[in-house]
């Protein structure tokens, strides 16, 4: 079932200027609900463009949004219920923490969304043990946190609204492997548990195929596949022509399989490709007699 | 978030192509005329001058309309005040407490003409062909005389270089700012004075931070690469006077002229 779906979505930046970008080109799509989605697309291809529309904080030029079968700018004074809705985390979300305390900064959206204050304390709690937080962090300042902390902050302090949809532009972004991990890790387990949508964009394959259900894979403004991972890995063509990488574990398979080594060509993780390689050396030896 | 000012209009018009230097004597012999004018012809003259520099550049007219957008409130204010509280003979039009003379109507027009060919072609002289680096570089070397009573020239470049430069960083920065604080559920547009000033400190305050790192960061850059300020440095592009730019020269002393003599012997309408 999808929860967001975009119908015939057009974005030009700079309209009637000589500087004019089309960023999206007849975008149709449907997001299923209660999976994470990936989204995967060079630099420019117009990622973040799109996730900005499903929260109204930019509107198409042409085309409809709908959030659950109805459209998010039908009544435009009430977009801040639709922002509720969906949670976005920017890219490079440290850069937005204002707050005296961690405490404070995470509560200012479930704030605003006018709740009382032990439902706050509550949820600060809650998002905070999800994004990984100890909570004697609560009371420090925002700004004297590491760069990974603060940006497991500014994620609890979208997760604390509890959105029915969570979007997240390249969470992963300038952090080293264990970060990555912890960060995606944590997003993966917030999905799993609380069963909400979950739309992540980034440029890293392995990522990807770690953390996604689903991929979307953007270019030039247009969406030129999208899938199970499965479906979307294996295309392994379109995906070098748009720019684009097979995972590294792919590309070994696919060098394995150049040299004649007969195994499935649509794996995408250590794992997979771990099972796939010892089912083939099973297999051959039993050919082999051995 | 618009920022017409600081906007390079990328082309290689005659205009483009002048010396920076030419172009700041230009704009304050322009200021001085368009201040000292006071007949009606030697005003057709400056507005002549606004729209052939227009077209001389090859910048589109509608971008530089576009550009006034933001003085347009002002220009209407002056107008207002200038229609209904200045005196004069020929009644126009009155009615209740309000009488509106022929002169005030003409001054107002005066006033409001001004204001927006000035602004017309400062934005075209110094923005839409020249860039911020074009333009500083400019005011350095022009100034430079004053370095011999230890005025700081170099100094004051460079910084209006930097603040320049991160001129659009910092509106690309508000706006993410804004997005993101949105995005939580803030609101920047409903309540009474005090909300809405409350309602800014989430973007004023990342804003401080980054800006403060930002800084912090360049001064470590430029100090890692040996700069400590204007003695004894020598610059990549240096700055040379063409024939173009006498000429120009020459056309903007024969404007001063022309405004001279159109103000002791015009027989236009005088303001
Ligand atoms: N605020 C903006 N103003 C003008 N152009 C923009 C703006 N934001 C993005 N663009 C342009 O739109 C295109 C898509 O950008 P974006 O959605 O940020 O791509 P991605 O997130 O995939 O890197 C790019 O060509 C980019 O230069
Ligand atoms: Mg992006």
């Amino acid at each position: 079932m999808s929860i967001v779906e975009l119908k015939e979505i057009n974005f030009i930046y700079g309209k009637k200027t000589p500087y004019e970008i089309k960023a999206l080109d007849n975008i149709n799509l449907k997001i299923e609900a209660n999976c994470i989605t990936g989204i995967i697309g060079h630099t420019g291809s117009g990622k973040s463009t799109l996730i900005q529309l499903l929260n109204g904080l930019i509107k198409a030029d042409s085309g409809t949004v709908y959030l659950d079968g109805s459209d998010i700018w039908e009544k435009p004074k009430e977009i801040s219920k639709i922002r509720f809705a969906v949670g976005m985390v920017m890219q490079y979300p440290e850069y937005q923490l204002f707050a005296d305390t961690v405490r404070e900064d995470i509560a200012f959206g479930p704030k605003n969304m006018g709740l009382d204050s032990e439902e706050i304390e509550k949820r600060v709690l809650q998002s905070a043990e999800f994004c990984g937080l100890d909570k004697d962090i609560l009371d420090k300042s925002p700004f004297d946190l590491s760069g990974g902390q603060k940006r497991r902050v500014a994620l609890a302090g979208v997760m604390a609204m509890n959105p029915k949809v969570l979007v997240l532009d390249e969470p992963a972004a300038g952090l080293d492997p264990k970060g990555r991990r912890e960060i995606l890790g944590g997003i993966k387990e917030f999905q799993r548990k609380s069963g909400t949508t979950v739309i992540i964009v980034s440029h890293s394959m392995e990522d990807m195929a770690m953390y996604c259900d689903r991929a979307i894979v953007m270019c030039h403004g247009k969406i030129v596949a999208h899938g199970t991972c499965c479906e979307v890995f294996s295309q392994h063509k379109l995906l070098l022509d748009v720019g684009l990488d097979v995972p590294e574990i792919t590309g070994i398979i696919l060098a394995l399989r150049e040299k004649g080594i007969d195994i499935s060509d649509n794996i995408y993780t250590v794992d997979g490709a771990v099972e796939a390689i010892k089912s083939y050396y099973q297999s051959s030896k039993r050919e082999r007699g051995v | 978030m618009e920022a017409s000012f600081g906007v390079y209009y990328e082309k290689n018009s005659p205009i483009h192509q002048l010396d920076p230097r030419t172009k700041l004597l230009f704009m304050i012999a322009f200021i001085v005329c368009i201040f000292a004018a006071n007949d009606m012809y030697a005003y057709l003259m400056l507005i002549g001058i606004t729209v052939l520099s227009v077209i001389v550049s090859r910048v589109p007219i509608l971008m530089v309309l576009k550009g006034l957008k933001p003085i347009f409130i002002i220009v209407i204010i002056t107008t207002i005040l200038n229609l209904f509280w200045t005196d004069g003979y020929t009644v126009l039009w009155s009615w209740w407490i309000i009488t509106i003379y022929k002169e005030s109507l003409i001054r107002a027009g005066m006033l409001a003409l001004r204001i927006v060919i000035l602004m017309a072609c400062t934005s075209l002289y110094f923005s839409y062909t020249t860039t911020p680096i074009e333009l500083t570089d400019g005011i350095e070397t022009g100034l430079s005389f004053l370095k011999k009573i230890k005025v700081p020239v170099h100094e004051f470049a460079m910084m209006m270089t930097i603040a320049l430069r991160f001129i659009p960083t910092l509106v690309e920065e508000t706006s993410k700012i804004m997005n993101a604080q949105k995005a939580r559920g803030a609101d920047f547009s409903s309540g009474g004075l005090i909300k809405r000033a409350k309602a800014l400190i989430p973007i004023i305050i990342p804003l401080f931070v980054s800006s403060f790192r930002r800084a912090d960061e360049l001064a470590t850059a430029m100090e890692c690469r040996c700069y400590r300020g204007g003695t004894g440095r020598t610059r990549m592009r240096v700055l040379k006077m063409k024939v173009k730019d006498y000429v120009f020269l020459l056309l903007t002393a024969g404007m001063i002229a022309g405004v001279i003599l159109l103000n002791i012997y015009g027989k236009g309408y005088k303001v």
